[in-house]
């Protein structure tokens, strides 16, 4: 089997803890490299945290750490859903250090070079590592054969009213992906509310007998309350449904649609304004994931988690 | 029963025309007066077509035209869906009437003035009037008892990807009214899309044959004719929500949100925002109408239809 090279770029969380654990275990995959973003907690912590996922679950693979800010707007983190440490309280070994004097974006063009277009990038926090990528290299849109993210929405926003907390986060970063030329494949609010993980499941997964399966557990508990407090069925695992959307989207409801990014409207900043639902169409330019088969989700992640 | 008054202000239009004939046959409405504006056409076309309309369905009240143009900016006008008059289709009795001297807003000021209750406002059209009421006559609120209007969309827009005619065409006059503190009652393409008549219901209404059935039934061949080309099962008339949530409210299902107007941005402008997880922590401003009993609204419009068969008796 021709394996697909993947570089994975995120801001190491929670749920990109997971994503990491699981995109580790997909057959498919050939995961060249973790590249790392400020977004949910600050660069230091999201480097440092996926070291420390890498370490736990044994695998030999670089960390590049890129960008600590968005391109230019202050900073937004997320540590009052994630833990101060990003990794909800959970304190795991670290022996391991990034790779030195290599930047993510840089990472990730030498990578692209190398497979000559057939790298596909999954970038679940904030999009700057992937703009910055794209600035400094002219010949960055030929060389990834696509992008897959988790953020933004069609209908909603999470962090405002408007919009989803990675597109918020940097939304200049995220135009330059989104008018990149290199085709975008969103995974939105409207899939990843319904990819969620419930009380009974996370416990399933937790009496796997293996360190990762109980990290599994172990990390999600105090977003769980969080998620419950909202009213929310459980914890939405945005960014390994992301991870999975790469590898397979049979489970998955996708349209192809125009989708630009709002950098300027005084409440919707951030806002991926999507033509899904309007009566006005124009020239689709990415790819909208609305809708997961929940159940063979939820499989689906059990199923990579017993492979530990 | 005590009567509603009301005072419709819109831009007709197919289904602001469908609106009135809706509110003109209830028996809870009290209508006091009409204002024209200017959105899916010129002011001068939605004026005449306002007082085609009251001459069809025999409504004898005052009626004043609106400003040319919106608040701020240039007028939009929308030749696709409603024609070059604004309200193509079926021939109309020319107006019985003059509109009056004086300006919409001067008109809406003048019967919430002389009136004993508090008076609804059911705007179908751009909120430019009652933005402009809002702004010279703001001793006149408590006079108010609900703006039920049909504008905007919690999740999507029509006439660009993010907003939806109505607020776009005045978006400012939007955030006057969304910020006013009055109850709203708004419904937003999230029900209007659903308030689908299907041409099997058209034949319904024709088959009614008085003489403002046959327009109503004629008039929705022609909004679909727009409609399904953009692949509507049927015709979406919007605008007659906006009276339903008055005289039917128990087949509406209602959300209250605090909803925002976004003025700015290059994709943006003319958005209702609204912070479905309340993420803001502010109050509710809104009674957002989500969904519809379809079969029941469809019920509610033929019944309206034949209410002028009835009277001719």
């Amino acid at each position: 089997m021709n394996k697909i090279p993947i570089i994975l770029d995120c801001d190491t969380g929670v749920d990109d803890a997971i994503a990491i654990m699981l995109a580790n275990q997909i057959p498919q995959f050939d995961l060249r490299a973790i590249t790392t973003v400020a977004g949910n907690v600050e660069l230091e912590k999201t480097t440092s945290n996926s070291l420390r996922v890498l370490e736990l679950i044994n695998a030999d693979i670089p960390v590049y750490a890129g960008a600590a800010a968005p391109l230019y707007r202050d900073q937004v983190t997320a540590g009052y859903i994630h833990g101060e440490n990003g990794l909800g309280g959970i304190d795991l070994p670290l022996h391991r250090t990034a790779v030195p004097n290599i930047t993510a974006w840089d990472a990730i063009h030498a990578e692209a070079v190398k497979y000559a277009g057939a790298l596909e990038l999954i970038a679940v926090g904030p999009l700057t590592n992937l703009g910055l990528a794209f600035l400094k290299y002219r010949e960055m849109p030929r060389l990834i054969q696509r992008i897959v993210i988790m953020g933004g929405s069609a209908t909603m926003g999470n962090v405002t009213p408007a919009a989803e907390f990675n597109i918020f986060a940097d939304p200049e970063a995220a135009d330059i992906v989104f008018t990149s030329g290199v085709p975008v494949y969103m995974c939105g609010l409207e899939a990843t509310l319904k990819a969620y993980y419930n009380h009974d499941e996370i416990k399933r997964v937790g009496t796997l007998n293996s360190k990762p399966a109980r990290f599994f557990h172990d990390v999600t508990q105090d977003i769980l309350s969080f998620y419950h407090e909202f009213g929310m069925p459980g914890v939405c695992l945005h960014d390994p449904m992301t991870v999975l959307y790469a590898a397979d989207d049979s489970i998955f409801e996708t349209h192809h649609v125009n989708i630009r990014v709002e950098t300027k409207g005084k409440l919707t900043q951030g806002k991926t304004v999507t033509d899904l639902y309007s009566d006005k169409k124009l020239e689709p330019n990415a790819y909208i994931v609305t809708n997961v088969d929940r159940e063979a989700f939820q499989n689906k992640v059990y199923e990579l988690m017993s492979g530990y | 029963m005590e009567k509603i008054p009301i005072i419709l202000d819109g831009d007709p239009g197919h289904d602001d025309a469908i609106a009135w004939v809706l509110a003109n046959a209830s028996s809870m409405l009290e209508i006091r007066a009409c204002t024209s504006v200017c959105g899916n056409q010129t002011i001068q076309k939605t004026t005449y077509n306002a007082l085609r309309v009251m001459a069809l369905i025999g409504l004898d009240v005052p009626l004043a035209m609106g400003r040319v143009k919106p608040l701020l900016g240039q007028p939009i006008v929308a030749p696709s869906v409603h024609g070059q008059t604004g309200l193509d289709g079926p021939q109309l009795p020319e107006p019985v009437v003059e509109p009056l001297a004086m300006s919409a807003v001067e008109l809406m000021a003048q019967v919430l003035e002389k009136s004993k209750e508090k008076v609804t406002l059911i705007p179908t059209g751009p909120l430019t009037n009652i933005g402009a009421l809002l702004l010279l006559y703001p001793q006149l609120k408590p006079k108010i008892a609900q703006i039920s209007l049909m504008g905007g969309g919690l999740a999507f827009g029509n006439w660009t990807p993010a907003a939806e005619f109505n607020i776009l065409v005045d978006p400012e006059a939007a955030d006057i009214v969304f910020r006013s503190g009055l109850p709203i009652t708004m419904s937003g393409l999230d029900v209007t899309q659903k308030a689908l008549v299907f041409p099997e219901d058209f034949e319904r209404i024709r088959a009614l044959q008085n003489p403002v059935a046959t327009v109503v039934a004629e008039w929705l061949d022609f909004f679909y004719s727009f409609h399904r080309t953009k692949g509507y099962a049927g015709a979406p008339v919007h605008d007659a929500v906006a009276v339903t949530a008055l005289v039917k409210p128990e087949i509406l299902t209602m959300v209250k949100f605090h909803v925002q107007i976004e003025t700015t941005g290059d994709y943006c402008r003319g958005m209702t925002v609204a912070d479905r997880f309340g993420v803001l922590g502010q109050p509710a401003n809104v009674t957002a109408v989500m969904d519809i009993d379809r079969k029941a609204f469809i019920n509610l419009l033929v019944d309206a239809a034949a209410y002028y068969g009835e009277e001719k008796k």
